[in-house]
């Protein structure tokens, strides 16, 4: 709401500056909107996901912007130079941790956040392009943590880099030429930490800042979809504006995202492991956590020889993407209830079950190995 | 019909006032109370349900004009302006407004017979900006992606080093690379020898020597099959890692990869784990001193068929 000051007082030099600027570009009306938002049936800790990650992603674009200063993105000096962040440069090791640990923090931001809006069946009518856009940004977090991943220029960085690119070749037509693009050649080199470096810091932040304000635009535009039960009267009854009772959750949200982040970062800062080389030497080569579930897929014998791999690799995680895509098209069924959309439920806890599971097994088939 | 700004409001009994405000149900988007002028003692809020009926400059209320009065006080603090809230499609249905608010066509507007025309011609002429590019840019990017293959022979150790028949032995080498415009530089890599009984010789060539070709098909090696060092590619034929000769609980001495858990016997032949094709040979040559070269070629992972990339 916007105060102006009453007749009588005298206005304060910061009153005078923001009257200055209001006059001109309308910042109270805006102001305003920003944040007299009615949030149907009231403020509720759930809803704080989608503002943390924006939280987190503005944390991983300082901290990327910082690390820059002193990464170097070529295959001779981007090891030594990240080694020079880690090990020199004052409290580089917690800029280079906390940007590791907020990639993290960002993936299990969007697995909460997803499973929130399918959990609240919040995809439906008339929401149905925020879903789209939000799987979208999704592709955009996976992308980046894959980029990412290599820029440190170590053995775990190249392996990952080289196992992901060969699934990527499994792609039917476009894989060779895809896979090659990516590289920059056959194999893993220059061209391709050049490549992921550019695709890190320009083409995917771009990617993603256009894709967040359309997101968020749709969002308003449809207006926020409110908890799944209550008649109107009781909605309305608890309903408040953005400001302040949600957004005080979100700041707390925000706060405690930021403060877990610092903790890992401080007690479990980034080590790197040798240099990246095509020999892996003792090293087992191992995606990051959040992709295992799919690495330990790939070792069961149903998804192996050439076909198999193509249905582990290629056409399962491709299904199961088109499924979420197609989700609010699928199910027109205006109930948003959970407990009253078995199958919804049932799957759920089918897909977090079936990926836990392939999680805890990959850890547990590390020590089999050594 | 909508109760419009300023029309007259009339009670059962009399004519009290004018309408000066409408509130909207933030959740219904209709109409829920008309904020009424009372000539001359403040403004009332008086709800749609005693609302009788709606023409064009007039609202006729059920309630009498004392009743009206009764009401308390309309306080607008209490309310915000539609401006200054994000409710989504809420002036969609409401045509409260005495009358549009109009600006007028521009001059040369007026007869514009061409408009699709133009609009139709400015994307055609972002494509023209746009198509030229394409093809520049697609062929600037493509720059590095496909090297001719290096067919040059690598020294990489001595066959002093196999202790073993039938095992895998590894032999690090390394390789110079000159990569675009960087200076050349040294890369490790690895491949693995074995010195091969006529047992599992005859698993590795099935009794026929191996021919190696170039990129046109000429043939650049062949591995004899009557010699007894075999040599393998260290690139998993699954996915790419690197494989290690390692002890097995049921299947003894196997090459195991880490990654996936493809295993392959001592001939490279696939014995357990989701790898859909052998081990890949190498060209090698032994020289009378027992000194192995190599030509380095890695092939794709992850198909039935060999195809060199490198």
């Amino acid at each position: 709401m916007s105060h102006t000051p009453s007749a009588g007082t005298q206005a304060t030099v910061l009153e005078k500056v923001i009257d200055f600027v209001d006059e001109r570009v309308g910042l109270k009306l805006l102001a305003a909107k920003m944040l007299n938002e009615p949030v149907p049936g009231g403020s509720r800790w759930a809803y704080v996901f989608g503002s943390v990650l924006l939280f987190i992603f503005i944390m991983q674009a300082v901290t990327g912007v910082l690390l820059m200063f002193y990464y170097v993105p070529t295959a001779d000096h981007a090891y030594a130079s990240t080694q020079y962040i880690l090990h020199d440069v004052d409290y580089g090791w917690f800029l280079l941790s906390y940007h590791f640990w907020g990639s993290t923090a960002m993936v299990v931001c969007v697995f909460a956040h997803m499973s929130q809006v399918f959990l609240w069946g919040a995809y439906k009518k008339p929401r149905e392009l925020i879903w789209l856009v939000g799987l979208a940004l999704f592709g955009i977090v996976m992308g980046f943590g894959f980029t990412g991943y290599l820029l440190p220029w170590d053995q775990r960085a190249y392996w990952a880099t080289t196992v992901g690119v060969e699934i990527m070749d499994k792609t039917p037509v476009i894989g060779d030429f895809i896979a090659r693009f990516l590289k920059g050649g056959a194999t893993p080199g220059q061209m391709t930490l050049s490549r992921f470096f550019v695709i890190h810091v320009m083409v995917l932040p771009a990617a993603l800042m256009g894709l967040a304000g359309l997101h968020l635009f749709l969002f308003r535009s449809a207006g926020p979809a409110g908890p799944f039960r209550g008649t109107p009267e009781e909605l309305k009854a608890k309903t408040d504006y953005f400001f302040p009772r949600q957004i005080w959750k979100d700041i707390v949200g925000m706060a405690a995202v930021f403060a877990c982040i610092c903790a890992l970062a401080f007690w479990e800062p980034v080590v790197l492991l040798e240099e990246a080389t095509p020999d892996p030497g003792d090293y087992h080569p191992e995606p990051e956590w959040y992709f295992l579930f799919l690495f330990q897929l790939l070792r069961l014998k149903m998804f192996s020889g050439e076909f198999g791999q193509f249905l582990g690799a290629m056409a399962l995680p491709g299904a199961f993407m088109a499924l979420l895509a197609a989700l609010p098209f699928i199910d027109r069924d205006p109930e948003r209830n959970i407990f009253k959309r078995p199958i919804a439920l049932i799957g759920w806890v089918v897909v977090m079950a079936a990926i836990l599971i392939f999680t805890i097994s990959a850890i547990i088939n590390r020590e089999f190995l050594d | 019909m909508q109760p419009k700004l300023k029309s007259k409001v009339r009670c059962a009994d009399q004519e009290i006032g004018e309408v000066t405000k409408v509130i909207m149900d933030p959740l219904s988007h209709e109409i829920s109370h008309l904020v009424v002028s009372v000539n001359g003692s403040g403004q009332r809020q008086v709800p749609m349900s005693v609302v009788q009926t709606v023409t064009d400059d007039l609202v006729q209320l059920r309630s009498s004009s004392a009743e009206v009065m009764a009401l308390p006080p309309f306080k607008r603090d209490d309310y915000v302006t539609t401006h200054e809230v994000e409710i989504p499609h809420l002036e969609d249905h409401i045509h409260v407004t005495p009358g549009e608010v109009l600006v007028p066509f521009p001059e040369l507007e007026k007869n514009v017979k061409r408009r699709t025309f133009f609009a139709n011609l400015t994307h055609v002429i972002g494509l023209f900006i746009g198509l030229p590019l394409a093809f520049p840019v697609l062929k600037y990017l493509m720059k590095p992606m496909y090297a001719p293959f290096d067919n040059g022979w690598l020294k990489i150790g001595n066959v002093g080093k196999i202790k073993a028949d039938d095992a895998g032995t590894q032999f690090k080498f390394k390789r110079k690379v000159k990569e675009a415009y960087l200076p050349e530089a040294e890369i490790e890599k690895n491949v693995w020898i074995l010195k091969a009984t006529p047992a599992v010789l005859e698993k590795v060539y099935q009794g026929k020597d191996m021919e190696f070709r170039d990129a046109t098909g000429k043939t650049i090696w062949t591995n004899k099959k009557d010699v007894p060092y075999v040599a393998f590619s260290g690139k998993c034929p699954h996915l790419g890692c690197g494989f290690k000769w390692r002890q097995h609980k049921v299947l003894g001495q196997v090459f195991l990869c880490p990654c996936h858990l493809s295993i392959y016997d001592a001939s490279g032949k696939v014995l357990d784990g989701p790898a859909p094709r052998p081990l890949d040979p190498l060209p090698i040559q032994v020289s009378a001193s027992g000194e192995v070269q190599i030509i380095d070629m890695e092939f794709k992972a992850g198909t039935k068929s060999q195809t060199r990339i490198v």
